[in-house]
């Protein structure tokens, strides 16, 4: 009995130790608080519970000079974007929002390692989107904005409201309203032979961090959907991704969120993005019913018609 | 003087380098930015639907027509955050619109500025890529 005492405290004690350990070095990230443990629900899981935002200034990548801004943002020619300034504010700018180096924190240069074939198709379909609706990214097509893209920035509608249940972890995504029903009790993930947009998610505790672990994606989506993604935004999915979502409450008001994203197929290596979702229990989520209103495909169509009509030559990368 | 308006323009630049892109879709595949358009007219309807919001409005042509334009702005939760409310531009409601033609020559355009009756500005617009909202 008394060796067994003494193992057990020696073993509370590595714990304590251990957790002591991770404080500090959360500290030394300027982020969360050695006193500060989160919340538990009634079932004693770490209480993720509320409204988040994962608005940002941070740009997605290190900027560089090979970059195209302007193809990114779905204008090629560059001929929209005016020098004017406004006076009007935005949901993103009417924000305090800090400005970091980079969402994109691994590989250490910023730079998401993507195969050239990805960097093609993408250019491809961002230069062509006046000419087939699969041309556009899910996004713009109201069917999802991925997983994790789904979390990446964006200017409007990136609010999240996060409930737990016994079992259970359940994200409302306010943009394209979308819900994800995430099961903590350990099943395996679903067969090879069924593929999903968003893929199939697994998530279980690893101390206070939510791990959500995902496999079985579809080859019909994109990492990431929309321009604030920059280089990223309509680089495809293959089925072979895989992405561990990790999910840690520092504080009252903030969640530290990071996605590691392995897809053999399209990068060279493994990537990681780092980003904190700030709690705004003002923010409203609203309805996104996004096929309601969503005249942008036979809009941008007709445009492409017109050029046609006009005698314009279509364009050739 | 100078050293605040340099400040004031190196911060822009800044903004429109660094801040997300709002607009659902790209600007440009719809709209042309060398159309600029100034309608005036009578609001029929707002439509506060995703992923964005339509003002229809009736605008009497120099010849006396009446053509009825369709006015994209942005996302309900987006033109809500910027002081619009569904008592902003009630039906009958004569408004003013700044915005940029449809690139297949109907009556869409994108929405800029929206000047009310008693003068006041609301920002309609879903693109900040458009010509005149670099941020």
């Amino acid at each position: 009995m008394r060796t067994r005492t003494r193992l057990s405290l020696a073993l509370a004690a590595a714990l304590v130790a251990l957790a002591l350990a991770a404080a500090a070095a959360q500290n030394q990230n300027g982020e969360g608080s050695a006193e500060w443990t989160p919340p538990r629900t009634p079932d004693g899981q770490p209480d993720l519970q509320g409204i988040w935002t994962s608005y940002t200034a941070t740009p997605f990548e290190v900027p560089d000079a090979s970059d195209n801004p302007a193809l990114y943002s779905g204008d090629p020619d560059g001929t929209g974007r005016g020098t004017g300034p406004s006076s009007f504010l935005n949901d993103t700018i009417d924000r305090k929002l800090t400005k970091g180096r980079s969402l994109v924190v691994d590989p250490p240069n910023g730079r998401v390692p993507i195969m050239s074939w990805a960097e093609e198709r993408r250019t491809y379909k961002l230069l062509h989107i006046q000419d087939h609706w699969e041309n556009h990214t899910a996004w713009e097509r109201c069917i999802t904005r991925g997983v994790p893209g789904g979390i990446f920035p964006t200017g409007y509608g990136a609010g999240y409201q996060i409930l737990q249940g016994p079992g259970y972890v359940a994200i409302v995504y306010e943009m394209i309203h979308e819900a994800r029903i995430i099961p903590l009790d350990g099943r395996p993930h679903a067969g090879s032979s069924i593929r999903l947009w968003n893929g199939d998610s697994r998530g279980r505790w690893e101390g206070d961090t939510l791990v959500v672990d995902i496999t079985n994606y579809n080859d019909k989506g994109s990492l990431a959907t929309n321009a604030a993604s920059q280089r990223v935004r309509a680089i495809p999915q293959s089925e072979a991704l895989h992405v561990v979502e990790r999910f840690t409450r520092v504080d009252e008001n903030t969640i530290d969120y990071e996605a590691t994203i392995e897809d053999p197929k399209v990068f060279t290596a493994p990537w990681r993005v780092a980003m904190p979702l700030h709690r705004e229990p003002d923010y409203q989520i609203f309805e996104y019913a996004c096929h309601e209103g969503n005249l942008a495909i036979p809009n941008t169509l007709s445009a492409g018609r017109a050029r046609d009509k006009a005698g314009a030559t279509r364009r050739t990368p | 003087m100078r050293a605040p308006l340099f400040m004031a323009a190196a911060s822009l630049v800044v903004l429109a380098a660094g801040a997300p892109l709002v607009a659902h879709h790209a600007f440009a595949a719809e709209f042309d930015g060398t159309k600029p358009v100034t309608l005036t007219g009578t609001v029929t309807k707002m439509d506060w639907i995703n992923p964005h919001a339509w003002l229809h409005m009736d605008v009497k042509g120099p010849d006396g027509k009446v053509e009825s334009w369709m006015v994209e702005g942005g996302a309900p939760n987006a033109l809500l955050r910027r002081g619009w409310n569904r008592r902003s531009v009630p039906p009958g409601t004569v408004v003013t619109v700044e915005g940029f033609r449809a690139k297949d020559g109907s009556t869409r355009a994108s929405g800029g500025a929206v000047t009310l009756p008693d003068g006041r500005k609301l920002f309609i617009g879903a693109s900040p890529d458009a010509p005149g909202e670099g941020k």
